[in-house]
C-alpha cells in the first residue's frame, strides 16, 4: 500500500504542477461559463435598429389591422415600461399592391432583403378568410433566416387575431358575447408537493424550472465527462510513455504490476478530485452570492463523487492496461478510441435522458454498468424521483464492473507491459487476460 | 550459504526457449558476473531472478525463500534499458525511488551518493539537462539507494567514459566489502576478468561456464601462447600444431591443437625469424567467450 501511496504521490505532483493542468483548470469553466453568459448577454442586449418590411396582401384584409397593430407596438410594446427606453426594434411594413408577375415581384424583393433594405417580406394569400382543400390560403414570410425568425410569429398572430375577429363578425355576435372567446390557458409545469421531514408540513409544490430540469443534469455530466477525460483517458499516453521509455522495467524491479496500475490510476483520481473539489465549492459559492442555492443539487453531490471516482477506477485501469499494449503514439491513439466509448457514448444519448429521466432508454441505459455513472448522474440530477433501489443497483454493478476492470486490467497490464514490438490486437489482448 | 539458487528453470516465449534448464549457486557477498552474446538468455534470466517474470518450469529460491508475487527486499535493479521520469529534479527522482524500495534515511544517502558520483552540483536540475553518462550514474544511484544486500546491474557500465568505468567499478567493490552480493552483466570480459569471484555464461538459453575465473581456465588448458616476433603475424604462417592465430599486430595469440607441443612450434619459429616473447598462457574470457559463440561454433551447434 506505502508503495502504491509513494507512486500515487508521483503522478499526482507530476500531473497538478504542470502549466497546462492551471490552465485547462481555469479554460474549461471560462468556456463553459462563457458560453452561458454570451447567451445571456445576446438575450438581455436586444437589437433596436428599425426593421422594415413588405407585405404583398392579396386578400385585401390586413393592411388596417396590421398597420394598427404595428402603430401600437411602436409606440407602447417596445419600450421599457419602467424607464421609457427603447429596447426592442421597431417595425416599419410598407404594402405593395400585387404584382401582374408574381415572380418578378418575389424576385424584386429578395433583392431588397439581400441587400439588407429590408428585413423580410410577407405574402398573404387571397383566400385567408375562408379557406378551402384548393383556396390559395397561405402566409408566406420571406427572409434569410425564416426558420429562426421570430418575427414570423408576430405576422401570424396579428393576421389570425383579425380572421377570429371577422369570421366572428360575420355571425353577428355581440361584442360582450365574444371577449374570452380567444382566451388562451397555458399549462404550469409544477414539481410535486413535499412533507417536511422535521415539522411534518407540506411544501408548495415549486412551478419547474427549466434551469434545473436542464442545466443541472446537463453541467453534472458535463462535469463528470471532463473529470474522466482529464485524469482516466491520458493514463493511455503516460503508461505507454513509460514503457517505451523503459521506466516501466525500473519501476517493476520494485513494484508489482497491480501496485504499477493502480499508484497511477489513483493519481489519476486524486487530479480530478482535486478538480472537483475547486469546481464544486467554486460553483457552491457563486450561486449562493447570485441567491440560486436551489440550484444547488446537494442530495445528489454524495453519489456524484462516489459514481466519479469509480468510474475513473474503471476507466483509467481500462486505459492503462491498453496503454500497456502500446508500442508508440500511433498504436496509443488507435486504442484511445475504444476505450473512451463509455466516457463518449452518453453524452450522445444525454438530451433524450434528460427529457425524460424515466423512460426505458434512460432507465435502461442507466443501469449497464459502463454507462451508470453517467448516466444515473443525469436521473439523479433532474427533478424526477427516481426509485431508490436503482442508484443502489447501479452501484452495486458499477462496483462489480469496476472490480472486474481492474482485475482484467492488471492482467493484460502484467504482460504486456515487458513486450515489446508486438500490435495490440484484440487477440493479443484476449491472450495476455486470459493466458498466465 | 547462496543468496541465490536456481534448481532446473526454463523459461519459453512462444516456441523460443529463453532460457534452458538453468541451474546457479550465487553465494553470498560475491560478485557474480553474468556473460553471454546478445540474446543468448542474460536478461531473462535476471528477470526472473527479479520475478519481473516467472519461470515456465524449475525452482527458484532467494534468501532460502520460494518464488511468490511479492517484491524483494533488499534487492537493487540496474535493468538493461535506462528509464528515469525526464521533467523530476534529481534530488526528487532519487527520493521516489527510495522511497518506493523503502530504504531510510534517504536525504542523507541522496547527498552522500551524489557527491559520491560527482553528481551533487546537479541536484536540482532536472534530469532531462543530464548527459547519457550521468544519467547512467543516476540509475546506478537510485538502484543502491536504499542500501541493499543483493544488487543487481545488467550492463552498468555500458556507455561509460574510462573515467566513470572505473569510479563505478571502485563503487561496486566498496559495496561488496560492505556486504552485498552482486550480479552484473557484461560484454567488458576483462571488467569480468578482474572483478568477478565467479563467471557464468549463458549461450542460447544454456549455461556453458559457470565458476571462478581459475576453474573455467583449467577447463581450457594451458593452450595459448603469446607470441611478438620481427616477422609478425606472417612468419606463424604454415607452422604445424597451430590452430588458430588471433593477431592483434604487434602482438599474436596463437591456439594449439590438441596434442600438439608448444616447444615444437618454438623450434620451428626460431628457424623463422627473431623472436622477442613467446609465453604459454591460459586462454582469456575473452578468447574462452569467442571459442563458444563464434559463428563457426554457432554453425556446429545447429548441425
Amino acid at each position: 500500500m506505502n508503495k502504491i501511496f509513494t507512486l500515487f504521490k508521483r503522478e499526482y505532483r507530476a500531473a497538478v504542477r504542470t502549466k497546462s493542468f492551471i490552465i485547462s483548470l481555469l479554460l474549461v469553466p471560462i468556456m463553459m461559463g462563457g458560453g452561458f453568459a454570451a447567451v445571456i448577454i445576446m438575450e438581455n442586449k436586444q437589437d433596436t435598429e428599425d426593421k422594415n418590411f413588405v407585405v404583398v396582401d392579396h386578400s385585401g384584409l390586413m393592411e388596417e389591422p396590421i398597420g394598427a397593430s404595428l402603430e401600437r407596438r411602436n409606440q407602447t410594446e417596445i419600450l421599457d415600461p419602467e424607464t421609457g427606453e427603447q429596447v426592442n426594434s421597431a417595425f416599419k411594413v410598407e404594402f405593395v399592391t400585387p404584382g401582374t408577375d408574381v415572380k418578378a415581384q418575389q424576385r424584386e424583393l429578395s433583392d431588397r432583403v439581400k441587400s439588407t433594405e429590408l428585413h423580410a417580406f410577407m405574402e398573404i394569400g387571397p383566400d385567408i378568410l375562408h379557406p378551402t382543400k384548393d383556396s390559395e390560403s397561405y402566409l408566406r414570410y420571406y427572409s434569410e433566416h425564416a426558420f429562426g425568425d421570430d418575427v414570423r410569429y408576430w405576422f401570424r398572430n396579428i393576421i389570425n387575431d383579425q380572421l377570429r375577429v371577422m369570421r366572428v363578425s360575420e355571425l353577428n355576435l355581440e361584442a360582450e358575447q365574444t371577449a374570452d372567446l380567444f382566451h388562451w390557458l397555458e399549462v404550469d409545469g409544477m414539481g410535486l408537493v413535499t412533507v417536511d421531514k422535521k415539522t411534518g408540513e407540506q411544501q408548495e409544490a415549486k412551478k419547474s424550472n427549466e434551469l434545473q430540469s436542464f442545466l443541472v443534469p446537463y453541467v453534472i455530466t458535463l462535469l463528470m465527462f471532463m473529470l474522466v477525460m482529464m485524469s482516466a483517458v491520458p493514463l493511455l499516453t503516460s503508461v505507454m510513455e513509460e514503457k517505451s521509455e523503459k521506466i516501466a522495467e525500473v519501476l517493476l524491479g520494485s513494484i508489482t504490476p497491480f501496485q504499477f496500475m493502480m499508484g497511477k490510476v489513483l493519481g489519476g483520481i486524486g487530479v480530478s478530485l482535486t478538480t472537483a473539489a475547486i469546481y464544486v465549492s467554486a460553483a457552491i459559492f457563486t450561486l449562493n452570492y447570485m441567491g440560486h442555492e436551489s440550484l444547488i443539487p446537494y442530495d445528489v453531490l454524495p453519489w456524484f463523487f462516489v459514481y466519479t471516482v469509480l468510474f475513473i477506477i474503471m476507466v483509467g485501469s481500462g486505459m492503462a492496461s491498453l496503454g500497456a499494449t502500446a508500442n508508440d503514439s500511433k498504436d496509443a491513439q488507435s486504442l484511445t478510441f475504444p476505450g473512451i466509448i463509455p466516457v463518449i457514448l452518453p453524452l450522445f444519448i444525454m438530451v433524450p435522458v434528460i427529457q425524460d429521466p424515466s423512460g426505458p432508454l434512460a432507465t435502461t441505459m442507466s443501469l449497464i454498468p459502463p454507462f451508470t455513472p453517467t448516466m444515473m448522474m443525469i436521473r439523479l440530477a433532474t427533478p424526477v424521483t427516481v426509485p431508490m433501489w436503482q442508484p443502489i443497483v447501479g452501484l452495486i454493478g458499477v462496483i462489480l464492473f469496476t472490480i472486474f476492470t481492474v482485475w482484467i486490467g492488471a492482467r493484460v497490464f502484467r504482460t504486456a507491459i515487458l513486450i515489446q514490438g508486438q500490435k495490440p490486437s484484440i487477440g493479443n489482448l484476449i491472450k495476455y487476460a486470459f493466458k498466465n | 550459504m547462496n543468496i541465490i539458487e536456481l534448481s532446473g528453470v526454463t523459461k519459453t516465449y512462444g516456441s523460443v526457449v529463453a532460457v534452458d534448464n538453468l541451474s546457479l549457486k550465487v553465494p553470498k557477498g560475491s560478485i557474480y558476473g553474468f556473460i553471454g552474446p546478445n540474446g543468448s538468455g542474460k536478461t531473462t534470466s535476471i528477470r526472473m531472478i527479479m520475478k519481473i517474470i516467472y519461470p515456465d518450469r524449475g525452482k527458484l529460491l532467494i534468501n532460502g525463500q520460494e518464488h511468490d508475487s511479492k517484491r524483494l527486499r533488499d534487492v537493487g535493479y540496474l535493468p538493461e534499458d535506462r528509464g528515469l521520469y525526464k521533467k523530476m529534479k534529481l534530488g526528487e527522482l532519487l527520493h521516489f525511488h527510495g522511497e518506493l524500495n523503502q530504504g531510510k534515511d534517504l536525504k542523507k544517502w541522496i547527498d552522500y551518493w551524489l557527491k559520491r558520483l560527482d553528481l551533487m552540483e546537479y541536484k536540482d536540475k532536472k534530469v532531462e539537462t543530464l548527459s547519457k553518462g550521468m544519467k547512467q550514474k543516476l540509475q546506478f544511484i537510485a538502484t543502491i539507494l536504499h542500501q541493499p544486500k543483493l544488487i543487481i546491474l545488467d550492463e552498468p557500465f555500458s556507455g561509460l567514459d574510462p573515467v566513470n568505468a572505473d569510479l563505478l567499478k571502485d563503487v561496486i567493490l566498496e559495496l561488496q566489502k560492505k556486504g552485498a552480493t552482486i550480479i552484473f552483466s557484461t560484454h567488458d570480459m576483462s571488467m569480468a576478468e578482474k572483478m568477478c569471484d565467479y563467471i557464468f555464461m549463458i549461450y542460447q538459453g544454456k549455461k556453458v561456464l559457470d565458476g571462478t575465473l581459475t576453474h573455467i581456465q583449467d577447463q581450457y588448458g594451458n593452450d595459448t601462447i603469446q607470441i611478438q616476433t620481427e616477422a609478425g603475424a606472417s612468419a606463424l604462417n604454415g607452422i604445424a600444431g597451430i590452430e588458430k592465430v588471433n593477431d592483434f599486430g604487434k602482438l599474436q595469440e596463437v591456439r594449439v591443437s590438441s596434442g600438439a607441443d608448444p616447444q615444437d612450434i618454438l623450434i620451428e619459429l626460431l628457424k623463422l625469424t627473431r623472436i622477442t616473447r613467446f609465453e604459454i598462457a591460459k586462454p582469456s574470457l575473452n578468447d574462452i567467450f569467442i571459442r563458444i559463440a563464434s559463428p563457426e561454433r554457432k554453425e556446429a551447434h545447429h548441425e
